[in-house]
């Protein structure tokens, strides 16, 4: 079909719901033909419209490589990506959930750092005492490393971590993280504190498309509310 | 002259005065170079994974990769070596090279600091007059000078500190002097709070680690932090003394002079930069040698005379200065001294 547009949507949890709700407020109305795992679905009086269902930081991969040409996905993971990947992407829509902040936590038994500040120079005297670098665990190490540097902290080491980051300073993985948190409730369960100014990213969930693809994408987009 | 003959005439001096050539690792362990000198290297380095899953990289630099191979070989206490090869380096815009010809030279160990500082820019002159490049002009400061202002203020210990690390990067740099006059880094209601907790900690196992930090550490540091006021006024005094300082820009034969006049007009302590030897020491090679405080600030490992000279057109040929604090930043145990310069081949040929 000449005029096909093809979306990715998140395949689960608070992304994909959110989602779908945004496409049905714009009369965009799902269908799928009822499997319960099947990846496709299709919009109700749009046959030249696919969707996909996809992992939210594969859906960045995929517009960058033109198997999308639109999808919904989050701030943090377009801006975490590769900056040859981030040129091939425009935001069209910030949307009105999936709001997440990437911050700097430390235990929270550190009282005395309060700030990046202390930060920096807690990190000084880590390297003076015991002669090797803080431990940063991170799944952002692209962003963490970007923000650190720029507030003058570059005594530290990323440790990459996949999953369940808050636990990496109490088992002597790391020594501090940065994380994703919307409410805050996770680090503050697991005895971690957000510094003052340790806002890396506001994040929320947006509408992605193909630079690419723009010309032919532009009337569709434009029709989003 | 062609380059290739540019650098053998340069390694003649440079064995002339006594320079063995060292041939450090073209790989190096780049886990072993990011744990001692941090994250921000990386971005430099072109790192790949070997068989067993270890992430190498191609040798960023000749310096630190002839350090490491210094400290490898467990040398002898003094070395005086010459390198001439490829450092590799990732680079932000096209404009920079990845591969870059490196020829210098280093005295590893060096014992006889003044001495040895001399020596060191002497060579690299004597091989830049070797290859007949004429009207050249030096440029000299020394990164200690910085430090030991510093020291002589009336600032909190940990705002020294945190000038002496961050001089390397003059952006931040300005930003903490923009802080320092406003006293926005002590927050009462965050402290208030903490207090709270502060006693409760008093009562647990001192030595008790919290992610690597003893519960003492962090207990002694809260206090010092709380008690450490600054008065708003002596503080922008004393950003503008150090601003002051960051202007000077004399020639060498006048730096005793200028120094003194900033020390009488600042009332600082008289006896703050008591020993230039080494600086009147450097005059010897040119005495229109300039000497500038600001001088210096892009490489982070030197502390103490930097130098830099130039051709006629004001590019910078060679550049060079004191190290004494990475070899321990590379895992040295003991503190070994260094002094060493490099000669910009990419500049010489044009």
């Amino acid at each position: 079909m000449k005029n096909l547009i093809t979306i990715g949507l998140p395949s689960k949890g608070r992304l994909k719901e959110g989602s779908i709700a945004f496409l049905e407020k714009n009369n965009l109305k799902l269908i799928s033909n009822g499997a319960e795992r099947n990846y496709f679905a299709q919009i109700k009086d749009f046959p030249n419209i696919k969707i996909i269902y996809l992992h939210a930081k594969e859906i960045i991969q995929r517009l960058g490589d033109g198997t999308l040409d639109i999808g919904i996905s989050g701030l943090d993971l377009l801006n975490e990506s590769p900056i040859n990947l981030q040129k091939k992407i425009e935001v069209k829509k910030k949307l009105d959930f999936g709001m997440a902040n990437l911050v700097i936590a430390v235990p929270d038994d550190w009282i005395d750092v309060q700030t990046v500040a202390d930060l920096e120079e807690v990190s000084f005297d880590f390297r003076d005492k015991k002669n090797t670098r803080l431990r940063v665990a991170t799944k952002y190490p692209n962003l963490t490393n970007g923000f650190l540097v720029s507030k003058g902290v570059t005594q530290y080491k990323l440790v990459a971590s996949l999953g369940a980051t808050e636990t990496y300073p109490f088992i002597g993985s790391s020594e501090i993280i940065t994380d994703i948190t919307s409410s805050g409730k996770t680090l503050k369960d697991n005895n971690l504190r957000t510094l003052k100014d340790g806002l890396i990213l506001k994040s929320q969930a947006c509408v992605f498309f193909s630079k690419k693809k723009a010309a032919k994408l532009q009337p569709f987009l434009n029709s989003l509310a | 002259m062609k380059s290739k003959n540019y650098s053998e005439n340069i390694i003649k001096v440079f064995k002339r005065d006594g320079f063995v050539l060292s041939e450090p690792d073209v790989l190096l362990d780049s886990d072993y170079i990011i744990q001692r000198s941090g994250e921000n290297f990386r971005k430099l380095m072109l790192t790949f994974e070997d068989d067993t899953g270890k992430s190498m990289c191609l040798r960023p630099d000749l310096t630190v990769a002839s350090c490491i191979k210094y400290l490898k070989d467990n040398s002898k206490a003094n070395s005086k070596i010459f390198y001439s090869g490829q450092a590799y380096r990732r680079s932000g815009s096209s404009k920079d090279k990845v591969i870059n010809d490196q020829l210098g030279i280093e005295i590893l160990g060096s014992k006889n600091k003044p001495n040895d500082d001399l020596k060191v820019l002497k060579t690299i002159a004597n091989s830049i007059e070797k290859i007949k490049i004429k009207k050249t002009s030096i440029k000299v400061g020394d990164v200690s000078l910085f430090q030991k202002l510093i020291e002589s203020l009336k600032i909190p210990e940990r705002w020294k500190m945190r000038l002496i690390r961050h001089f390397w990067r003059p952006k931040y740099f300005e930003d903490l002097l923009n802080r320092l006059q406003t006293n926005s880094d002590v927050d009462p209601v965050a402290v208030d709070l903490d207090k709270k907790k502060f006693s409760e900690m008093k009562n647990l196992d001192q030595n008790k680690e919290i992610a690597s930090r003893k519960v003492s550490e962090i207990l002694s540091r809260f206090d010092r932090k709380i008690k450490d006021p600054r008065s708003f006024r002596e503080n922008k005094k004393i950003v503008k003394v150090i601003r002051d300082f960051l202007k000077i820009n004399c020639s060498i034969n006048k730096a005793e002079r200028t120094l003194q006049g900033f020390v009488k007009k600042n009332n600082l302590n008289k006896n703050v930069f008591k020993d230039l030897s080494t600086i009147k020491n450097l005059s010897k090679i040119n005495s229109k040698t300039m000497f500038s405080t600001n001088f210096g600030r892009d490489i982070e490992y030197y502390t103490g005379i930097v130098f830099e000279i130039y051709n006629s057109s004001k590019r910078e040929i060679a550049r060079g200065g004191r190290y004494d604090g990475l070899l321990k930043s590379l895992g040295s145990k003991k503190n070994i001294s260094a002094v060493g310069a490099a000669i910009n081949l990419n500049n010489l040929k044009t």
